[in-house]
This record gives structure tokens, C-alpha cells and sequence, in this order.
């Protein structure tokens, strides 16, 4: 008798915290992000007003992360969680999904404009909206609207910081756009280790190309390797770069078959692609964009 | 696509995955002789564990390293195999059994969690698990393809006294041949074998290149010398035509592929082979019928 009782509680207590929940008692709202990305975000809008817990440390590659029994104590506990969405926490999606109908769940990706996502087959969508930093610019008002209702009484404040981000990020779209048109049109291709960058070269008139595909989960073959090397050798290209994220032996099998093939293509750095960076500046998305852009022009510009 | 047109990559792929699919052959048929077969698989799912545990401890990922680690790993799961059979009674099947269930999980549970402890470049050790072919770069190959040359000499260097243990065993101890050592040295050499064929197709699937092509040499000699050499041939020729069909079309992984072919030339000597192949043997019978419906001949079968 005592046992069913107790079963009789805990459903109810797990009931009672369904719904939308005004705030916590006393302290900040947690909110927990998945990715370094979309933590960056929660705290560029909310600024210190919140407690943001970010499931992923920096060079974690979200597609293959797989979440441990703690991460969904985190998730669980949590008064808002904020994700990347489009699938692009390939193994946390069954989570999220069962997770918004108890709790308020934001999945930035889903939040934008859907007519400027781009497809990526099995009507899914390339999850890496970031890199394009216009698109981007339609995030922050989610994100201050979830936490407005989280804590009513800073809404205004979330929706000032939300509006003077997004025109940060405008601004920084037309920066980039702007260094980037001075690299000579034939050699504005991006070859990269996985495709995380259609949304920047999009934007920015950049020909993408990843050795693997969306996810790192996919696997090059021997005749995606060849083709790369064609590309490379047939444009001239002077360099290729690599992510923090995803291993670079397939890179460096295509700069050896562009070699043997007498066209030396440089390691032109690492791209900050699917997480933040650690360093000074790189650690929020504007900085992370701003050193890849930096990276980019160095490599691509270089007479060769 | 004729020889000229061979890209650097494809030649690069299609010479280590060989040299490594001709000595899976010719280690196999040691291996496969001994009725060792599994053994490969023990092996190669201890792999991970040492793939793992040479990147937690040295920090690197080039292949050398790694490759160190999944030998000693390698070696160390047919050492345990070994003990588990002496100490306790447990058969050959239950040890192998637990020493693939064992060691693949810890190999996995490494290798998942080595970002909670804070290394953001594990991803690229999970393509040990299925390989990662198309990477391949130069200098890999050629280790590949000296590390078999090696495995190959040496079998070379113990055939005569392998087959003795392998056909007679307690004719060989009775004669003085140490059978230990003559095992640990073809176990020996199938972990080599087994860690060479990781990156080329990956520690699920590497013990097929080490059974499949001695199981199919089998059906075409009775003689360990020509087994051996056929059994390397068609190693290598899975190896080379899973690479061209890899080459072929985009998205196709190398290493699943040259599985496939070895199991297609398997299938085609279990038909036409003409040792122990179905057709042979159905010839052999109607002939044998046909003989005994004319002549009456006594003892008229042979062996």
C-alpha cells in the first residue's frame, strides 16, 4: 500500500512540472543549450540574468554526440532548453522531442525563416544555420520571447539585448560579405572536411565543398577523394582547410593526391565549424566567424 | 578506366588494401588450417580497445601509434583467450565469445567516452570500427605493405612445421616440434594481420579478409602450398576489385566492399571449384554410380 502510494506521488509530482512553469523559486532560470553555438546565443540575449549550462564542450562534434545519463538529468531539470535543431544533435533529437512536451523547448534552427533553410535530402535541412550570419539575425527575438515568458519581469530587457544582437549580427554579415568579394572570383571555393558551410557560402558567394557530407557521420569514398583532388588541381586552388571538430585524415589524403599530381594545396588552418573555439574571441559566435573569415582571406588570397 | 587515368589516391587505396588482402590470405590459411578461425575475431574487436587506449595515453592519432596500441590490445585479448581456456573449462567457442564481447565493449565505451573526459578530437577513432579506407595517404600504405611482406616471410619461414601441427598435433609434440610455439607464432601473426587490415576495413569486418579466402582456396586444392598462394590470390583480388567498384560511384565505403567481393569468390569456388566445390562433387558422384551400375568393383570409392 505504502508503494502504490508513492508510485501515486511521483506521477503526480512528475505531472506538476509540466506545462510552462512561471519562474523557479528565488535564484536565476537554468537554462541548458546543447551546442557552444546556441549557448553563445542564450547568453548574448539574456546576459547574465540567467544561468546557461552547455551540454557540449568547445570541439565537440554535436552530430555523433551521444548523450549520457547525466546530460538528460541536466536536460530534465531544466527550466528552458535551447537547441540547435534540424537534427543537428543527430542522437539527442528522440530526447529533445519527448522532452517538449514536458518542458519549454526551443530548437533555434526550426524558429527561422523556413523558406531560407536550405534542403539536404529526405526533407531534412542543413542544420548549420549560423554561418550565415543574416539568418542568424532571426534568432535572438525566439530566444527573448522563451525567456521573457520564463522570467516576465526582464522580458523587456531580453527583447532590447535580443534586437541589439541581431543588428550586431547584420552588421557583421555585411563585413564579411565585404572582405570576402575581394578574393578573385575564381578561387572563391571552400573545401572543407565535412559540409558545414552552405549556409556561409551561400551568403557570401562562396562555392562550398565538403569531403564529407552534412553529417560527420557519413563516410568519403574513394571517388569522393578523387573528385575533390580534381576540383582542387583544376581550379588551382591554393588551399584547404580543416574544422576543429572532425578528423583530418581525409584532408590530408586529398592534399597528397593533388601533390602527386603537382599542384601543392596549403593547410590553410582550422575553421571553427559546428563549435565555438576556447580562445579569446573565438569563444562567441561573432569572434568564431571573424577568425574564420580571417583564416579564409589568408588562405585564399595568397598569390599562387 | 584504363592504368594511365589512375588517380594518386585510388593507386595509393588499391596497394595497401591488396598487400593487406594477399597476407590476410596467406596468414588466414595457417589460421584456418588450425581450426584458429575465431581467433581473428577476438583479436580484431580487442583492437579498440588499444586504438583508444594508445590516443589516451600518448595524445596522437597518426596511424603508427595507433596501430602500436591495437597490437598490443590484439595480442594481449589472444593472451587472455588462451588463459581463460587453460584456467577455467570453458570451451574454445564460450572464451572466444567473451573475449569479443568483452573486450568490444570496453573498445566502445572508450571510445564514447573520451569527449566527457574532455578530448574534443575522438571522432576519428571511431572510423576504426568500419575503416576508413579512402584516407589512406602514402606513407600509410607503405607501412601497410611492409608490415605484409613481413607476415608473409614468416609464414613462409614456418609452413612446413605449421602444416605438421596443424594435421598431426601429437605427432608433431611426439617428434619434438614445440606446438606452443608454432601456435603463438600463426596467432601472432593473425593479430598483426588483423590490426593491418583496421584501417583498410575496420575491426568488425577485418576477420572475414583472414577466414573467407583460405575457406574459398580450400575448394580449389588439396595442397597446403598451392592453398596458401591461392588463398593470397584471392585476398588480393577481393581487395583490388572492392577498391575499383569503391572508385567507381560516390558514397560507396572501400571496406565493406572488398568484404562483399571475397564472399562473391567464395560463393562462385563453393560452384565451380574443383576440389570440394558442388559441381565437382556431383561429377565425382555420378561417376561413381555410373561405375558401380557397369562393374561390380569392391571398395570402388575413394577417400
Amino acid at each position: 500500500m505504502p508503494w502504490r502510494l508513492l508510485c501515486v506521488v511521483a506521477v503526480a509530482s512528475a505531472l506538476g512540472c509540466g506545462g510552462s512553469r512561471p519562474m523557479p523559486t528565488g535564484g536565476v532560470p537554468r537554462v541548458v543549450a546543447t551546442t557552444t553555438v546556441v549557448a553563445d546565443l542564450v547568453r548574448q540575449v539574456a546576459g547574465d540574468r540567467v544561468e546557461v549550462d552547455c551540454l557540449m564542450a568547445p570541439g565537440i562534434d554535436p552530430h555523433s554526440y551521444k548523450p549520457t545519463p547525466r546530460d538528460a538529468d541536466r536536460l530534465a531539470s531544466a527550466d528552458l532548453v535551447v537547441a540547435g535543431g534540424l537534427h543537428l544533435e543527430g542522437k539527442l533529437a528522440a530526447i529533445l522531442e519527448r522532452l517538449a512536451a514536458r518542458r519549454h523547448v526551443v530548437l533555434v534552427g526550426e524558429t527561422l525563416p523556413a523558406d531560407r533553410l536550405i534542403e539536404a535530402g529526405g526533407g531534412l535541412f542543413d542544420p548549420h544555420v549560423w554561418f550565415d550570419a543574416d539568418l542568424w539575425s532571426h534568432a535572438p527575438p525566439a530566444v527573448a520571447e522563451a525567456l521573457g515568458s520564463l522570467d516576465p519581469s526582464h522580458a523587456v530587457e531580453y527583447r532590447d539585448r535580443a534586437t541589439d544582437y541581431a543588428e550586431r549580427l547584420r552588421a557583421l554579415d555585411v563585413r564579411v560579405r565585404e572582405r570576402l568579394a575581394t578574393i578573385p572570383v575564381d578561387r572563391r571555393v571552400l573545401v572543407t572536411a565535412h559540409d558545414a558551410f552552405r549556409y556561409f557560402g551561400r551568403a557570401y558567394d562562396l562555392e562550398v565543398v565538403g569531403v564529407q557530407g552534412t553529417s560527420t557521420e557519413s563516410e568519403a569514398g574513394l571517388a569522393d577523394i578523387n573528385r575533390l583532388v580534381d576540383l582542387v588541381v583544376s581550379r588551382r586552388l591554393p588551399a584547404v582547410f580543416i574544422e576543429t571538430s572532425v578528423a583530418d585524415r581525409s584532408v590530408s589524403a586529398l592534399r597528397e593526391g593533388a601533390a602527386a599530381r603537382g599542384h601543392e594545396v596549403r593547410l590553410g588552418g582550422t575553421l571553427y565549424s559546428d563549435s565555438l573555439g576556447t580562445a579569446d574571441g573565438a569563444d562567441t559566435l561573432v569572434g568564431a566567424i571573424e577568425a574564420n573569415l580571417t583564416t579564409i582571406m589568408a588562405g585564399l588570397e595568397g598569390t599562387r | 578506366m584504363t592504368w594511365g587515368d589512375l588517380s594518386h589516391n585510388t593507386l595509393v587505396v588499391a596497394v595497401g588494401v591488396a598487400a593487406v588482402g594477399f597476407a590476410s590470405g596467406v596468414v588466414g590459411s595457417l589460421c584456418v588450417l588450425r581450426k584458429r578461425a575465431l581467433a581473428g575475431d577476438a583479436a580484431a574487436h580487442a583492437t579498440l580497445v588499444g586504438v583508444a587506449g594508445a590516443f589516451l595515453v600518448t595524445g596522437r592519432r597518426d596511424l603508427v601509434t595507433l596501430l602500436v596500441g591495437a597490437v598490443v590490445a590484439a595480442c594481449a585479448g589472444l593472451g587472455v583467450l588462451v588463459l581463460v581456456r587453460r584456467l577455467t573449462r570453458t570451451r574454445d567457442d564460450a572464451a572466444t565469445a567473451i573475449v569479443i564481447g568483452v573486450s568490444f565493449g570496453a573498445g566502445i565505451a572508450l571510445i564514447s567516452g573520451l569527449p566527457a573526459w574532455g578530448y574534443p578530437g575522438s571522432a576519428g577513432l571511431e572510423q576504426f570500427l568500419l575503416g576508413h579506407t579512402a584516407a589512406l595517404t602514402r606513407h600509410d600504405a607503405m607501412l601497410l605493405a611492409m608490415i605484409a611482406v613481413g607476415a608473409i616471410a614468416v609464414v613462409a619461414a614456418i609452413l612446413k612445421e605449421a602444416t605438421l601441427v596443424a594435421f598431426d598435433e601429437s605427432f608433431a609434440s611426439a617428434t619434438g616440434w614445440p606446438v606452443w610455439v608454432i601456435d603463438a607464432i600463426v596467432v601472432g601473426l593473425v593479430a598483426v594481420m588483423v590490426v593491418v587490415g583496421l584501417p583498410a576495413v575496420g575491426a568488425v569486418l577485418v576477420t572475414a579478409l583472414v577466414v573467407i579466402p583460405p575457406v574459398a582456396a580450400r575448394l580449389w586444392t588439396d595442397r597446403v602450398g598451392t592453398l596458401v598462394v591461392v588463398s593470397g590470390v584471392i585476398g588480393l583480388v577481393a581487395a583490388v576489385s572492392g577498391v575499383a567498384v569503391s572508385a567507381s560511384q560516390s558514397r560507396l565505403a572501400t571496406g565493406p566492399l572488398v568484404v562483399l567481393t571475397a564472399s562473391m569468390l567464395f560463393a562462385v569456388s563453393l560452384v565451380i571449384g574443383p576440389r570440394r566445390g558442388v559441381v565437382a562433387r556431383r561429377l565425382a558422384g555420378l561417376q561413381r554410380s555410373d561405375r558401380r551400375g557397369l562393374v561390380d568393383e569392391p571398395g570402388g570409392h575413394d577417400a
